[in-house]
């Protein structure tokens, strides 16, 4: 033995020679690059004359397994923004967090004015941003709704890449596919949106939370809806899809010549 | 490390808590759970520890204490959880002096957390804390796989809890008095070893409660039928 | 003082033979000549209080504000040097933010102050640094709530936990003053600065130790305490600022805020009443502005 610590307990090099150092290999990038474990699935969003709805249902799913089932997807910021995330679940909370110290922080200067949903977006997709390029990404894709700083309605994503769009209605995964054409049919472009009322959107966001609940194997009939306004927010977190359209089924015998 | 999110066995009937081990690794393939009653919480486990399909140890203690009244349940890799235990049960320690007061389950839930999700590209740990104090009575938090928090009223977790998913919500009810509660968990886990070749031996439990943590035992010869004393 | 000449107030970190740290006793007379400052803990909150001096007439009014946010839960004010307030105020919210970054929960206002304490002792130690020229009050309330973890998701059992102790209350407001000599203690009323004998006079006869002081009645108290205790700094002109917080169920829902412009103008006339007025006006004017019932700020 001798006074180096580093070689405590190895063979002696005089005898079996020296340590081949290249097993503990320490170059080479690190890899933070991860995967969803626990995710939730789509955020749909669409915009109206006054205001946004925004709709996430409340599962979150372990691969195929529904796990959890009262998991809240919206979250409010500033009793005046919401954010709906979908993706993984820990990153979620890692950025429910951020946004509570960015709140926090916010809060230091009693300056009477605080961060819109335009505001909110921008700093979430460049917190995206940062961590894509520091490839540790956040595996999240999110939709903010709210106002902009001339208290119009503001409705915008941001993703595990940084990316952004901005529409009169968003959706996030499944949704994109899915709930994305039947919002759009309600809304496709601002002169639409300024003629849609609260409850024609609420009646749309409603309605595609039930296709997606058909036609996405990932979702569940429990969900979480909010309006945002220029009075504020108004979010429902235990909501359950009404008039379901199952009974047809009946109608339906075997796979093609089958009668009975 | 590649590993799937399906949540479904793999060829080789691994589960994916699995596919994270490194090669040799010993796994706690597992059936773990920890639930909520009238007077606080109780956690089960079974025994299990595999390499593979050798079984190393039959008389594995999944349940692990952090704190006086303040327990977790381990699955995934054994060296991971044990280490994340420790790290845990140290800063506990270091509360309770430092300030005077115990820690709360929600203390050690994020003290966990933390350990779980920053280290989430490092870590196979699936955990469920339970514990109880005088202000917020019985507590259960999940902490699967990614690292995320999960306040439940009961947690199942391993790869034996897929098999018990149904009988849990069949026969789950809240505010059930202790021996309803002991009879839930040791229902649902002989289910479990009944069910899945990687989770069996023993039952144990941990009642926690304001008299403190008691252990119970239930072995497989007698149909884990009465309390081994 | 028969050391005064000695050299033992040279420096920080060195004790005069008869036990004394000068340094810190001088600081001590930095505090002494600050605006005053006071905390009242009610029983629904906590309200802040301060005398601003007013040093050119070339400031705005309303801003540089003296009253700090430490956490969404916590205030602080201090009366002294104000740059050494304001370093005070940076290192408590690092201290909140790392412990809500550690435990993924606000911290107490106990907490707080011991680690402010703390942090304000080590400044008597050393020779290369001199101790803070202020006595801090540091305000919280501590949620009567059961707490979730920061960005847990769930709830638990629908019926609540098993196993409760019951009939037992917890979290409440929290009022604690921190001297340059790193001494902390909790108090029902504390004041510091210039005028705090006078104010601490004045608490003394709120009887606040009883824990009947209402948050609306501590805000007036408190205007009231600022106003009588700035006699004793009379050629100085003065803004008063005032923040509070009250429990979930009241006006800020445990948050720390500035007291409504409205509450603050109406507490300041009241002040300025009872000053001017003899004590048979000032007993008169207090009944005439008492709230009705119905009129008592609730949401």
């Amino acid at each position: 033995m001798n006074h180096l610590p580093q070689s405590w307990g190895r063979p002696r090099d005089d005898i079996y020679g020296a340590y081949d150092h290249s097993y503990l290999q320490s170059n080479g990038p690190n890899q933070h690059t991860q995967s969803p474990i626990v995710t939730g699935t789509s955020v749909i969003a669409l915009k109206f004359k006054d205001g946004v709805v925004i709709a996430a249902d409340n599962l979150a799913s372990y691969g195929s397994l529904a796990r959890f089932t009262d998991v809240k997807r919206l979250r409010s910021f500033a009793d005046s923004s919401i954010v709906g995330f979908g993706g993984d679940v820990s990153d979620m909370q890692y950025l429910d967090r951020l946004l509570s110290s960015l709140d926090t922080r916010e809060a230091y200067c009693s300056s009477g004015h605080s961060l819109n949903a335009q505001n909110l977006h921008t700093y979430l997709a460049k917190v995206f941003y940062k961590r894509r390029s520091e490839f540790s990404p956040l595996w999240n894709q999110v939709l903010v709704a709210g106002l902009d700083a001339e208290s119009k309605p503001f409705l915008a994503s941001a993703d595990l890449l940084g990316t952004t769009f901005s529409a009169p209605s968003l959706a996030t995964g499944f949704g994109a596919h899915l709930a994305q054409p039947l919002l759009r049919k309600v809304a496709p472009d601002e002169d639409a949106v300024a003629k849609l009322s609260e409850e024609e959107a609420v009646q749309a966001v409603k309605e595609s939370m039930k296709v997606l609940f058909y036609r996405d194997a990932r979702s569940l009939d429990k969900y979480s809806i909010a309006v945002v306004t220029k009075a504020g927010i108004r979010l429902k977190e235990d909501e359950k899809l009404e008039n379901q359209s199952w009974a047809f089924a009946d109608k339906i015998r075997g796979y093609g010549t089958q009668v009975n | 490390m590649e590993f799937g999110t399906s949540g479904m066995l793999n060829e080789d009937g691994i589960h994916v808590d699995m596919d994270r081990l490194k090669k040799g690794e010993v796994n706690l393939g597992t059936s773990i759970m920890a639930i909520n009653f009238k007077d606080g919480v109780i956690l089960g486990a079974d025994s299990r520890t595999t390499t593979g399909a050798y079984i190393a140890n039959r008389v594995t203690d999944k349940l692990t204490q952090v704190h006086d009244t303040i327990w977790c349940c381990r699955s995934g890799s054994a060296a991971d959880t044990q280490a994340v235990a420790d790290m845990v049960h140290q800063n506990l320690g270091m509360y309770g002096i430092m300030n005077g007061r115990p820690p709360t389950t929600q203390t050690a839930a994020a003290l966990f957390q933390e350990l779980c999700y920053e280290n989430k590209d490092r870590l196979s740990a699936g955990l469920i804390i339970a514990g109880w104090d005088e202000r917020h009575g019985g507590q259960v938090y999940s902490i699967p796989l990614g690292g995320s928090l999960h306040k439940q009223s009961y947690a199942i977790g391993g790869s034996g809890s897929t098999y018990i998913y149904g009988y849990c919500d069949a026969n789950w009810k809240e505010g059930m008095d202790e021996e309803a509660a002991v009879n839930f968990v040791k229902g649902a886990l002989q289910e479990a070893i009944k069910w899945d070749g990687s989770s069996g031996g023993v039952i144990r439990m941990v009642v926690l409660t304001k008299k403190g943590a008691n252990r119970h035992l239930y072995l497989p010869d007698t149909q884990y039928a009465v309390r081994h004393e | 003082m028969t050391s005064i000449g000695t050299g033992y107030d040279l420096t920080n970190s060195v004790f005069s033979p008869d036990g004394r740290n000068f340094q810190v006793e001088y600081a001590v007379k930095a505090v002494e000549n600050g605006g005053t400052s006071i905390g009242i803990r009610c029983k629904d909150g906590v309200v802040l209080a301060c005398e601003k001096v007013i040093t050119s007439k070339l400031l705005k009014a309303g801003a540089n504000k003296r009253i700090a946010t430490i956490d969404r839960h916590m205030g602080a004010v201090s009366s002294g040097l104000v740059p050494d307030g304001r370093h005070f105020t940076s290192r408590a919210r690092e201290e909140a933010a790392s412990w809500r970054k550690v435990y993924k929960s606000p911290i107490t206002t106990a907490d707080l102050a011991g680690r402010m304490g703390g942090y304000m002792q080590a400044y008597t130690l050393y020779s290369s640094v001199r101790p803070f020229g202020v006595t801090a009050i540091v305000a919280g309330w501590d949620s009567e709530l059961e707490l979730p973890v920061d960005g847990q998701v769930g709830s638990g059992p629908s019926i609540g936990s098993g196993g409760k102790a019951k009939d037992k209350k917890y979290g409440g407001p929290g009022l604690y003053m921190i001297e340059p000599s790193g001494i902390y203690w909790g108090y029902y009323g504390a004041a510091t600065g210039k005028g705090r004998q006078t104010a601490k006079a004045e608490m003394e006869k709120l009887n606040l130790a009883e824990g009947k002081m209402s948050l609306l009645d501590g805000v007036k108290e408190a205007a009231k305490i600022i106003y009588v205790a700035h006699a004793d700094n009379k050629d100085k002109e003065f803004e008063l600022e005032m923040t509070w917080i009250s429990n979930l169920e009241g006006p800020t829902k445990g948050r720390h805020q500035e007291v409504p412009k409205e509450l603050l103008e109406d507490a300041e006339k009241l002040a300025k009443k009872a000053l001017d007025g003899d004590d048979d006006d000032e007993e008169e004017t207090k009944d005439e502005n008492k709230p009705a019932e119905a009129d008592k700020m609730e949401e």
